[in-house]
């Protein structure tokens, strides 16, 4: 009787253990159900240091030291929290969540700032540390499953302070898992200023052959010790010092194909070149001149495209970035043997310069937002940024356009790659001459000598 | 005279033909709005279709709108989209419905 008993327990804890399993339950539930989710305090009881380590990334500091940009201090952090550029004109700290003034027309105000899309609850800001900060970690928007975003927006608590809201709920906190593509897009989805603003970045099973094999972020981006790997893009500077390529060794390989054709042409083309042959989202924004949106509130003037309605354009890269007030983009030649043909979006945006030293400005929007009044935006920003002479500054500013290059990286496809005659038939998509070809070597790759007894023999198979 | 009035109904049913096969055709066409939510309906977590009811911004019409994409629904589900925030949407009118091609937040910068 005893026997059985036993035997009838073990068993059905091999079940709950097998069932556990295979539905992927984390199994701190059990845990967490009974004595509730208090915050980070709680995740820590078995994964102890994650929060504190967590302050040591640049999804917290939203900066990092970058080594492949010219013309910034080595010493120095950079990212969302500092840098000016024009996708958006202005950085954690100018655009510092706030209430912006209230509308002339309708009279109402509304929260604005960069630092929303931060895991932290504002009080425990970009880059903070100590006991607060890793208490203040949202460790559910990017590992609950049954979050409510409800919570998730700013407020002010009794003190007066800008709170930005958390759903610390037990319920959501019994969802762990591994991040889904949902959680990471709360903050990717909308980055520039809306859904496909910034990169045309859809991440669907239409859109993308990754996202077709039922794959998500973290796939590819496989975080240890939430160190995020990335690429180099020379739009995003921030790493946190861990980088992810198509080509490594545990993805595909530099010999992906099995034709050796395409193989060969890995040595001086980017995978993305033919694999993302359409980028989209925003391609010009004006921020000297705010259109009024229906609600009355103003916001930067945008020309946007859907995610796969833009040709990019193709230019040598070798992981460096030229960096100067009017341009942000790839170095590289034919000639220096490390780069590749690599896809980039052109974004270009108009904002104001300094005139004396000809720096680009940066812009907070809590006034434009409101009233559409751009240079006190400037104004503003430049007070908060301890500039001599703001008055002045603001007054004088001179607008001016950037150009901005953003790295094409997702978006990818097989069907539609590129194939011989793309590249090679005279209306081909690679500018031959701007790429640093001679004639002589033009006339050669777009010759159907290349192709001709290939393509034959392919379109006699397709029929 | 009688003859007159039925090659008139005539005329009156053929323009009635053809402007509404011109309908027909333009049921396929897009149309644009930008409004503000008044009203999710969804029914329960595994709901593969729901309704949002617009405000136009333009007219002031409420438009009810059927939305069906996964993604959408989702931020139906977990609030991320709720009532009180602007959208910007595409709709086609099908069977009397119209159904949401594209159904975004409007955000600024
Ligand atoms: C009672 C202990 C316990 C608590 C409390 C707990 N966990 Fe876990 N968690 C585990 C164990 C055990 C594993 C599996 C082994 C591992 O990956 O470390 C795990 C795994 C994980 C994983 C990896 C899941 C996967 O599928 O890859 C994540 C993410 C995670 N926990 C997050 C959290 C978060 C966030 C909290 C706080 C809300 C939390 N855990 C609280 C015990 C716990
Ligand atoms: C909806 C979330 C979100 C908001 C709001 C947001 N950003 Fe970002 N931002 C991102 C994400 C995500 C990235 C990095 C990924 C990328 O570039 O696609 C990023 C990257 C940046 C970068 C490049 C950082 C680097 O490492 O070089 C700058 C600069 C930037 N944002 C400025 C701003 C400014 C200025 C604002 C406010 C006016 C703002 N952002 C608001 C999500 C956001
Ligand atoms: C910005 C999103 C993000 C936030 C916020 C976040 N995590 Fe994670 N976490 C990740 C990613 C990404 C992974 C790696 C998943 C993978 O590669 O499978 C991860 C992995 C984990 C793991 C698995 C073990 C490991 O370290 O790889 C645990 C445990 C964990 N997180 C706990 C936490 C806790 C506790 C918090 C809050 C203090 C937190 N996470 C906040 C994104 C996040
Ligand atoms: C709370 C908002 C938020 C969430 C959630 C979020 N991110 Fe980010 N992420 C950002 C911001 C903001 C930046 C840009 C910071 C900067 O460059 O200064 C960024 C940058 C990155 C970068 C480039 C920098 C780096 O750390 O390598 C990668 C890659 C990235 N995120 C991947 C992810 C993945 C994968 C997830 C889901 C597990 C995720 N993010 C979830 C806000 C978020
Ligand atoms: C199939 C693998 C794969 C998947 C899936 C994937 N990425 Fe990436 N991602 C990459 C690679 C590779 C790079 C860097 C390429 C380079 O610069 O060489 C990258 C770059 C990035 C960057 C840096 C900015 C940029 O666009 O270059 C961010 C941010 C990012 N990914 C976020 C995400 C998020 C969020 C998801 C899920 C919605 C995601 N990625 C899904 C492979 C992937
Ligand atoms: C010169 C253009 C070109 C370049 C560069 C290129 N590819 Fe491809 N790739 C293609 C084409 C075209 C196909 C589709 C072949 C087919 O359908 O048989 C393909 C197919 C693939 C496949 C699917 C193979 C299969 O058997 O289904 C993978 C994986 C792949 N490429 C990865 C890569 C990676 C990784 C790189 C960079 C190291 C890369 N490709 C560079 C053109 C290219
Ligand atoms: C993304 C555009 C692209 C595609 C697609 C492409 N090529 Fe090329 N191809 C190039 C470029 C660029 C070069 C020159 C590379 C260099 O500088 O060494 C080249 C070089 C060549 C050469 C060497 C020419 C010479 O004598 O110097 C041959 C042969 C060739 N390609 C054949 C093909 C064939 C066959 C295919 C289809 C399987 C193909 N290419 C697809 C861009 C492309």
């Amino acid at each position: 009787m005893k026997m059985t008993k036993a035997i009838a327990a073990a068993l059905g804890l091999a079940l709950t253990a097998t069932t556990v399993l295979a539905a992927g339950v984390h199994p701190g539930k059990e845990s967490i159900e009974k004595s509730g989710y208090k915050g980070p305090e709680t995740c820590e009881e078995c994964h102890p240091g994650s929060a504190k380590g967590f302050l040591d990334t640049v999804h917290w500091k939203h900066a990092s030291k970058v080594t492949n940009v010219e013309g910034i201090d080595a010493k120095v952090e950079y990212g969302m929290k500092n840098r000016i550029y024009v996708m958006c004109n202005g950085n954690d700290i100018v655009n510092n969540l706030k209430e912006i003034p209230k509308s002339p027309v309708t009279g109402k105000s509304k929260f604005s700032g960069c630092n929303t899309c931060h895991p932290g609850n504002h009080l425990s800001d970009v880059g903070s540390t100590g006991a607060a900060a890793e208490a203040a970690v949202d460790c559910l928007v990017c590992h609950s499953t049954d979050y409510d975003f409800r919570q998730r927006k700013p407020f002010k608590n009794e003190k007066g302070e800008v709170v930005m809201g958390q759903d610390r709920s037990t319920k959501a906190a019994l969802a762990i898992g591994k991040p889904t593509v949902k959680n990471c897009m709360v903050c990717h989805e909308a980055a520039g200023g809306g859904v496909i603003v910034k990169r045309g970045f859809s991440f669907t099973k239409d859109t993308d052959a990754h996202a077709a094999k039922g794959m998500v972020c973290v796939d590819c981006h496989k975080a240890k010790d939430h160190k995020m790997p990335t690429g180099h893009d020379p739009n995003n500077w921030a790493n946190d010092g861990v980088f992810v390529s198509c080509a490594d060794t545990s993805c595909h390989g530099v010999k992906p194909h099995k034709d050796a054709d395409l193989n060969r042409h890995c040595a001086k083309i980017a995978c993305q070149t033919c694999h993302i042959p359409r980028t989209g989202g925003a391609f010009a924004k004006d921020f000297t001149v705010w259109e009024q949106t229906p609600d009355k509130f103003y916001e930067p003037t945008t020309l946007k495209k859907e995610a796969n309605e833009t040709t990019p354009v193709y230019a040598w890269y070798n992981g460096t970035v030229k960096n100067t007030p009017h341009f942000i983009g790839p170095k590289g030649s034919k000639k220096d043997g490390k780069s590749k043909i690599t896809p980039f979006k052109i974004f270009q945006g108009k904002a104001y310069y300094n005139k004396q030293t000809g720096e680009l400005l940066s812009m907070d929007f809590a006034q434009p937002m409101s009233d559409g009044d751009t240079r006190a935006g400037v104004l503003s920003a430049a007070k908060t940024l301890g500039l001599k002479n703001p008055e002045k500054i603001a007054k004088e500013a001179v607008p001016g356009w950037q150009t901005i290059y953003f790295g094409s990286n997702h978006l990818v496809t097989k069907t539609k790659a590129l194939y011989c005659a793309n590249c090679h038939a005279p209306n081909g998509v690679l500018n031959f001459k701007d790429l640093g070809y001679s004639d002589k070597e033009i006339v050669k790759l777009t010759s159907p000598e290349l192709f001709m007894e290939k393509l034959a023999q392919k379109q006699k198979e397709e029929w | 005279m009688k003859k007159a009035v039925s090659v008139m109904v005539l005329v009156a049913v053929a323009a009635l033909t053809i402007f509404c096969f011109g309908s027909v055709a333009s049921a396929g066409e897009e149309i644009k709005m930008v409004g503000v939510i008044t009203k999710i309906d969804i029914a329960g977590k595994d709901a593969k279709t729901a309704t949002a009811t617009l405000k136009d911004n333009k007219t002031e019409q409420l438009v009810v709108i059927t939305v069906e994409d996964d993604l959408t629904l989702d931020k139906f589900k977990d609030h991320r989209i709720v009532e009180g925030d602007e959208i910007r949407c595409k709709y086609e009118v099908i069977d009397g419905k119209n159904v949401s091609k594209l159904f975004r937040k409007t955000a600024g910068c």
